[in-house]
């Protein structure tokens, strides 16, 4: 549990809180979280992911740990419970904590200033504190948002998912936090073909900072359905992007973005272009 | 033809392009929606302004923000009662004169 131990193993220093967000729903928040977590525990931090879409939980399936819940985060922001009682150790990452969302309550049952206090005892506790937003920018936005020390905003290269990515930057441009950009399931034939926005037209667009590129990948749903991390399937294109998204966040800025690229050979895309072959 | 030809390889025609041109005009056109409290403290400000020069009913004056495919425009409309003779009030303040000079300086040229 998120005991002793860890009290006097982290000694007076201050953990971090990053907040996972979006605008849209659907475009990978949850797995985000759940993947970065893993991998920042992996690096040897103690690490916990909340989830912050009261009503709809979804980490703790993802995360596959959804038959240990016995107290949630609403639980132990309202004092029904001990924290350490509603964190739940997963078994296969040593240092990985979830908080999963009460499935009962709604947004509105949380105030941004008590998420500001609860988040201020979970940073005694641990390295990093990863908020898993949920889409929109109503309460459980503003109650992610308001302890947050920095921001991780995800999305995909579609119009809808990049307006809705523009609206939540300026949003946490006016609370003095400073976002980075994480685009995810890219499809590298579809740029090569020119039929997907590529990496730099969205950050044209966006103009904040990229933190990492994830490609869609089938092992995102694999790893769904089965509740195991994706940063441990060891043939996962996605699963390695997000190891290295979070050495980068965890201070590694040396590690270069890794550029999803094309399977298919120059040869098959040209003849696809004038349409020979399939 | 063979211009054709070599777009067809290399060219950025696809969907994607579009996209971004589509997204790029969307982006700029969500920041022009101004909220009716903006807008009215607008007013205000406007009327004070337009008062120092002219006689004007304060009720009917219309402030409209006028949208048409690529732009924006700010229309403000109001019938003019009379021209005030005298001379503003406040440019023969010369010490509100030199307190707005100032002002002038240090903020105004930023926006
Ligand atoms: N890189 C990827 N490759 C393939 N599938 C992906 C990828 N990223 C996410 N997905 C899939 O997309 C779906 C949505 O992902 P996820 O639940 O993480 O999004 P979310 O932003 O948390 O959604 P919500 O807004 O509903 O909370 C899931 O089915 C997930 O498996
Ligand atoms: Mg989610």
């Amino acid at each position: 549990m998120a005991g002793n131990t860890l009290t006097q193993s982290r000694c007076s220093l201050e953990g971090k809180v990053i907040v996972i967000t979006s605008g849209k729903g659907g475009v990978g928040k949850t797995t985000t979280t759940a993947s970065i977590g893993a991998a920042l525990a992996l690096e040897g931090k103690q690490v916990a992911v909340v989830d912050m879409d009261i009503g709809l939980r979804n980490l703790d399936v993802v995360m596959g740990l959804e038959n240990r819940i016995v107290f949630n985060v609403i639980d132990a922001i309202k004092g029904k419970c001990k924290i350490r009682q509603a964190a739940i150790k997963d078994r296969r990452i040593e240092n990985l904590y979830l908080f999963p969302a009460s499935q009962s309550d709604n947004k509105d049952v949380v105030k941004p200033d008590e998420m500001v206090r609860f988040c201020k005892m979970l940073r005694k506790e641990f390295d990093y504190i990863l908020l898993d937003c949920p889409a929109g920018i109503e309460r459980g936005f503003e109650n992610s948002i308001a302890p947050a020390d920095e921001a991780v905003v995800v999305c995909t290269p579609d119009i809808s998912s990049i307006r809705d990515a523009d609206r939540v930057i300026g949003l946490l441009y006016a609370k003095s936090i400073t976002p980075k950009l994480i685009l995810n399931r890219i499809v590298p034939d579809m740029v090569a073909r020119g039929d997907m926005l590529s990496h730099q037209d969205v950050v044209d667009i966006l103009s904040i900072e990229l933190i990492g590129l994830v490609r869609m990948d089938d092992q995102v749903v694999v790893a769904t359905n089965t509740g195991l991390p994706l940063v441990l399937q060891k043939d996962s294109t996605a699963g390695e992007a997000f190891r290295r998204i979070a050495q980068r966040l965890n201070g590694q800025k040396d590690i270069p973005i890794q550029i999803p690229q094309s399977t298919k050979s120059i040869w098959k895309t040209i003849g696809q272009k004038l349409g020979l072959g399939k | 033809m063979f211009n054709g030809f070599l777009k067809k390889i290399f060219g950025r025609e696809g969907s994607g392009n579009q996209a971004k041109q589509r997204l790029q005009f969307a982006l700029i056109y969500d920041k022009l929606e101004i909220s009716d409290d903006i807008l009215n403290l607008l007013q205000q400000d406007i009327v004070d302004v337009i008062s120092r020069y002219f006689e004007i009913d304060k009720k009917s004056l219309q402030l409209d923000i006028r949208k048409t495919e690529g732009r924006s425009a700010l229309v403000v409309n109001t019938p003019i009662l009379s021209a005030k003779r005298q001379k503003p009030i406040v440019r023969e303040d010369p010490k509100l004169n030199r307190a707005n000079e100032k002002k002038g300086k240090h903020s105004g040229s930023h926006r």
